[in-house]
């Protein structure tokens, strides 16, 4: 325990607290390339037609592509030295895990998106509403997601976790920094949860309300 | 103390100098003895050596003009050998403006000598040192080439070899790692297409793939990488460095590679031959340990093998031909598979009709076909795990959850909100550690680690759904039969996790799990086609949870008939 109290003391902590932002900068990347594309296609899927088909087909597969092996595929299939339109092309770590969870956040952008628009036409306006604290359950779920970065070498706060844990040799201490990890990940998240669940418990009330005075 | 290092290794010169004197008055006088008692068959390499320089000599100018002659007449005619080297291996060759310098710099030097020629210095990398060779653009090439059974057939290698390396596993000093019986559950650096990968991953170790060697020792200040394994030539430098040194170190070593120079195939034989008794004769004299102490490279390998040249039995002409003296090149031959032709005809076809380079090594070998078939195996046991551990857990912690008992409850919403606030890297990781605790490590191990993991990340999610929809009834006043109209209603959570758990299985390659993913990465670390096996790795997982969502979908339906019949 002893050398788990030594490197706790160290600056296990600033490491740790900077390892996590890099794990909300992802999920922020991810969200914002996800808004964009998840829109698209809700309008494609509300569109009709050939076009909505196409677009339902896509997002099936974009939810059913894992992000971890979409991670593994652009960091293998992308060259070192790539170019777009001459300008170098290679991706950072942290733009592979972000641009790996982009299948996930636009699918999830599409569902909710559509949900969303469905609720403006039938004039629910709070109903519509409810798109924002479904964005920051996949926000949530994005930072939660993005510690896959940790088997690329991203340094982010899982990662920070486990190269503490490799100095430890007595595998009580190992467990106990595990749980000092659950508990530092867990308040956010918790906290966003409960947030959240507050926002759309209310604009889920409210929508109620407005469905059945329409 | 830089002129202390300096003194010190203008006296290593001077005793290579001296010994490489020494040599030249040997071979000379030797020579004269081999013309006065010739034809006597030679029976040590200075006198084979001499009597072959000798008789090549005789034959220039003459055999100058003459067409297919032996490239080492070549050489005397030209009065230079034109040897490709690199220009940037640090310690070994390095180009600094005009300047070069290393071991193998100085190695070409002292053969340039022997032979009373000068030395041509042409650059040459990984990929172009052997075709250089064959096109006769370069006569010799001494480019940290490791010999192994592949190479065997593109170029004649000069035995015995000038160097042998081997992967050198790094890490910190305080970290306890002195053996692969350490390596189980640890991540090693590595880079892709090093041989020696497949031996770290048959001792349980997890990789982590760079495409360059040249990123490893940041990656490792960085802290990136806890461990990293590469040539212990290419980490050789970096222990030079005092900061370096005093951080890291060298843990053990393993899949040793004897280094050979090389000349072309077809119309060297005597300068091969010449060059093997050079070589030869380097070794036993210590020519190539004071080279190599001059560069500050290991010798360990180099006085072994004076050690060996030494020796009567080896310390003669025919010593180069002696299976006892000689090392044998590593043999990285990979059996085909039967259907390897059919594969390499569809390759082609595919290339000739759509421009794609579509590349299958998991079809064309042996030991790819195995590792290919067992990725899919294990990935498919992961799987049907996966979702039977996700339904089981969600089952029980959903009972517990929507019990009225406060002992039951608590604890099931308490692991529930552990395991919510776990990114599943995390708890793959504590189920591996635990796993590792308490049994022996195996693929079993690794794989029931891992189902358990996907099996309470996304088990527990979807109880707490079960446990919700149980305390939602019961505020409708339901009574009988509550856990089966719970599973009803909760039926699109519950489908939902078990898909987020088909989706997660790929994760479990982190803990070393043997499936599709680490299989994968295991054959591209030996062979090419990056890009086709990643993409027949996304097509496989994509499909395969899209089967999970139909199968799904089906699950759904009759618990929602059920739901509508109740």
């Amino acid at each position: 325990m002893s050398g788990l109290m030594e490197l706790l003391s160290g600056d296990f902590l600033p490491r740790f607290l900077a390892g996590m932002v890099v794990n909300f900068e992802i999920a922020a990347i991810a969200l914002v390339i996800g808004l964009a594309l998840g829109l698209l296609l809700a309008a494609g899927r509300l569109s009709g037609g050939v076009a909505a088909a196409i677009t339902v087909s896509i997002i099936a597969l974009m939810r059913a592509a894992p992000t971890f092996v979409i991670m593994f595929f652009l960091l293998n299939a992308i060259p070192r030295d790539a170019t777009l339109f001459g300008v170098p092309f290679a991706l950072s770590g942290v733009m592979t895990v972000a641009v790996s969870l982009v299948p996930y956040s636009a699918a999830y952008v599409a569902d909710a998106g559509v949900d969303s628009i469905r609720h403006l036409r039938a004039g629910a306006t709070h109903g519509a509403l409810l798109f924002f604290p479904n964005l920051t359950r996949a926000f949530l779920v994005l930072v939660m997601s993005s510690s896959v970065g940790a088997a690329i070498g991203v340094t982010e706060g899982i990662t920070v976790i486990l190269r503490q844990a490799d100095q430890l040799p007595s595998f009580d201490d190992r467990l106990v920094l595990f749980a000092i990890g659950i508990v530092l990940f867990g308040i956010p998240l918790q906290l966003g949860f409960v947030v959240m669940s507050l926002f759309q418990r209310r604009f889920g009330r409210s929508t109620v309300e407005e469905e059945a005075s329409a | 103390m830089p002129s202390v290092i300096l003194s010190a290794a203008k006296d290593l010169m001077a005793a290579g100098m001296r010994s490489f004197a020494a040599l030249r008055t040997t071979g000379a006088v030797l020579c004269v003895l081999v013309g006065a008692f010739s034809p006597v068959r030679a029976e040590t390499p200075d006198a084979a050596l001499a009597e072959l320089l000798a008789q090549a000599r005789a034959k220039v100018p003459a055999a100058c003009t003459q067409p297919n002659v032996d490239r080492l007449i070549k050489i005397l005619c030209a009065k230079k050998i034109r040897v490709g080297i690199r220009d940037y291996y640090p310690l070994f060759a390095e180009r600094k403006g005009d300047k070069r310098e290393g071991y193998e710099v100085d190695v070409a030097r002292a053969i340039g000598r022997m032979l009373g020629v000068d030395v041509d210095f042409v650059r040459v990398n990984a990929a172009t040192r052997i075709p250089l060779l064959a096109e006769d653009r370069i006569d010799l090439a001494i480019a940290t080439m490791g010999h192994n059974t592949q190479r065997d057939g593109q170029a004649r290698f000069i035995r015995p070899h000038y160097y042998r390396s081997e992967t050198t596993v790094v890490g910190p000093r305080e970290l306890p790692v002195a053996s692969m019986l350490d390596l189980p559950g640890r991540t090693v650096c590595v880079t892709v297409g090093n041989g020696s990968n497949a031996e770290l991953v048959s001792q349980g170790a997890r990789l982590m793939l760079f495409d360059e060697a040249g990123v490893l020792p940041d990656r490792l200040k960085d802290q990136t990488c806890t461990l990293a394994a590469q040539d212990d030539s290419f980490f050789a430098k970096y222990f030079t460095d005092e900061d370096f040194n005093a951080r890291f170190f060298q843990k053990f070593g393993f899949s040793q590679v004897p280094w050979g120079m090389a000349v072309a195939r077809q119309g060297s034989a005597e300068l091969a031959r010449a060059l093997d008794l050079i070589s030869q004769v380097f070794h036993r004299d210590g020519l190539f340990i004071d080279i190599g102490r001059l560069h500050s490279i290991r010798l360990g390998f180099l006085r072994q093998q004076q050690e060996i040249w030494r020796t009567p039995e080896c310390n003669t002409d025919a010593g180069t031909t002696n299976p006892k003296c000689i090392l044998p090149p590593l043999n990285t031959a990979l059996q085909p598979t039967s259907f390897a032709p059919d594969v390499t005809s569809l390759e082609n076809w595919v290339e000739e009709r759509t421009g794609i380079d579509l590349t299958l090594p998991m079809l064309k070998t042996a030991p790819a076909w195995s590792l290919f078939k067992d990725g899919v195996f294990y990935s498919l046991v992961l799987i049907a795990g996966a979702l039977a551990a996700t339904l089981a857990f969600a089952l029980v912690l959903g009972a517990a959850m929507g019990s009225r008992s406060f002992v039951l409850r608590w604890p099931a919403r308490l692991l529930t909100m552990a395991l919510q606030s776990s990114p599943i890297v995390l708890t793959l990781v504590i189920a591996a550690t635990v796993a590792h605790g308490l049994f022996a490590l195996s693929t079993e191990t690794v794989l029931g680690a891992a189902i358990a993991a996907l099996g309470l990340a996304n088990g527990s999610n979807a109880g707490q759904a079960i446990g919700e929809a149980m305390w939602s009834l019961r505020a409708e006043g339901v009574r009988a039969g509550l856990f089966g109209r719970a599973l009803s209603r909760a039926a699109t959570q519950i489908v939902a996790f078990l898909i987020n758990a088909a989706k997660g299985t790929p994760i479990a390659s982190f803990i070393g799990a043997p499936e599709l993913l680490s299989s994968l990465t295991d054959i591209t670390s030996f062979s090419s086609g990056r890009v086709t096996t990643y993409s027949i790795l996304l097509i496989f997982y994509t499909a395969v949870v899209l089967v999970v969502v139909w199968l799904c979908g089906k699950l759904k339906q009759a618990l929602e008939h059920r739901q509508a019949a109740a």
